[in-house]
């Protein structure tokens, strides 16, 4: 039995001037799994889902997403796909209730979104200002408004990036929850142990050029080493921290 | 449409509960027709004239609520939701950012005309004023003032490149003025030198015209020969000069 692809990323590359971001980049995710997306900082992860979305165009490449092009049917496509970008902001001043009636009315059908805010023990936040949100708080509310509106697939950008051990640990036991609803998820992570724990499949970028994909175990026997985050450094190499100053410039 | 209706209402809580808007473009403009409807009383604004320095100042009055709005609030809101990626979040979304814009948009337009709607209260039943010229030729005038305004406003948004240049630029237009258009200080009352400073800004122009219209008078305001031609080219290059560089540069991110 062939699986359905809600995403399918061919030859994707992108530059910006001279520097090559994503290098003929090739991606597959399946419903119903959780797919991670790992690289060191300014491998092109960010870029990558940048593209997929349409928020950025690419020189060459071919992106379908839920069998659509996102540059060409942004409207439709968008009513069944959710994002969080890394770093969320929002609005000064404004309540957590707020903030949700005001995602939910982006789109078509009308939404409830008291149940999600529930599921993710915020309800009794509903009258609070995102402003007073702890990180993980925020963090977590930010992932309600991705999913306010029952997308097919949601990308999770850096999702526990600034969380603490115990608010990472809780979301992650939601993202568990939410895959058994069916959801298909797809994110980035700097931490090997929450890619292990959740995903099912991964991609490992460098220069925005594959390194390794497969489910964690396949990248760890491929690799010789003991755990996936030793698997993870052996194929990054050493040039890790030579990337970091890239961000600057991107 | 319902997107709109959402964002408007919560636009304008955010406005409210930020409330410099209210201070500067509602509480101000009417405690200062209040202070001059006490100053000036029933007095000619000159001898010989057939309108009241009253009836002379409200045009300038009226026209605060459409600064603070167009040269405040719109920069700084839109050069905010920018640099915190607000923006862009709703290219993800099946609505387009443009409907964000036009709710503040609506907003702010809804602010200035609750401002210059309780200055001319205020105007009418504690110091008795009326208006000398067409009403409907003055809400059109207004318009126009505002569009240009907004226009301006809009192009120091899409011109700034963070909320720092935006806060700056803000207040080097709208501060002067503010303080040298006539809104606040009659343009009549200020020397001859800086009248002519006074004279390249566009609300000082648009000022003129309202005041024209307001008093139905070939007074000649405009120092210009009393021709409202310079008026009405300077707010028409103003809001041509402002939609043209706000396409042509504005940013979603």
């Amino acid at each position: 039995m062939s699986k359905q692809k809600l995403l399918e990323v061919n030859g994707l590359t992108k530059h910006y001037g001279q520097h090559l971001a994503v290098n003929k980049l090739d991606l597959e995710v399946n419903k119903g799994e959780i797919f991670g997306l790992l690289g060191p900082n300014g491998a092109g992860k960010s870029t990558t889902i940048e593209c997929i979305l349409g928020t950025k165009h690419f020189d060459s490449g071919m992106v379908r997403l839920l069998g659509q092009d996102p540059l060409v049917e942004r409207k439709s496509l968008f009513n069944r796909v959710g994002v969080q970008f890394q770093a969320s902001h929002f609005p000064d001043r404004i309540k957590v209730k707020e903030i949700c009636e005001l995602t939910a009315s982006l789109y078509k059908k009308d939404y409830e979104w008291e149940s999600l805010l529930n599921q993710f023990s915020l309800t009794d936040k509903k009258n609070v200002m995102v402003s007073e949100l702890s990180g993980g708080q925020r963090q977590k509310l930010s992932v309600v408004l991705a999913l306010i509106h029952q997308p097919e697939i949601v990308f999770l950008d850096e999702l526990t990036t600034g969380l603490d051990p115990k608010a990472r640990r809780e979301v992650w036991k939601y993202m568990k929850q939410l895959k058994s609803q069916g959801l298909t998820i797809f994110l980035t992570s700097h931490y090997m142990d929450e890619v292990t724990h959740l995903c099912d499949r991964i991609s490992i970028i460098c220069n925005g050029e594959e390194v390794a994909h497969g489910t964690p175990d396949d990248v760890i026997k491929a690799s010789g080493k003991e755990n996936l985050e030793e698997a993870y450094l052996y194929y990054v190499g050493e040039e890790e921290g030579s990337h970091e100053e890239l961000e600057g410039i991107i | 449409m319902k997107s709109l209706k959402v964002l408007f209402k919560i636009e304008f809580l955010l406005a409210i509960r930020e409330f410099s808007g209210v201070l500067f473009g509602i509480i101000l403009p009417v405690g200062l027709m209040t202070l001059l409807g006490i100053l000036y009383g029933n007095k000619p604004a000159f001898e010989g004239a057939d309108f009241t320095l009253l009836q002379q100042s409200f045009a300038a009055v009226i026209t605060i609520g459409i600064c603070a709005t167009g040269l405040m609030g719109i920069p700084l809101t839109v050069a905010n939701y920018r640099e915190k990626k607000i923006l862009k979040r709703f290219k993800v979304t099946p609505t387009s950012p443009a409907t964000l814009l036009l709710a503040q948009f609506l907003n702010n337009l809804l602010f200035a005309v609750t401002s210059s709607f309780l200055v001319w209260i205020v105007a009418k039943l504690f110091f008795g004023y009326t208006m000398k010229g067409s009403v409907l030729m003055f809400i059109l005038a207004y318009g126009f003032v505002t569009l240009a305004i907004y226009s301006l406003g809009m192009l120091i948004a899409s011109v700034s490149g963070n909320i720092k240049t935006a806060n700056l630029l803000c207040t080097i237009t709208y501060f002067p003025m503010f303080f040298l258009s006539g809104a606040t200080v009659p343009y009549e009352i200020m020397p001859k030198g800086l009248q002519m400073v006074s004279n390249v800004m566009p609300l000082t122009q648009g000022i003129k015209l309202l005041k024209a219209i307001s008093l139905d008078t070939n007074y000649d305001f405009s120092l210009t020969g009393g021709s409202l031609v310079i008026p009405v080219l300077v707010l028409c290059l103003t809001a041509i000069a402002g939609i043209a560089v706000s396409i042509k540069t504005f940013r979603w991110e």
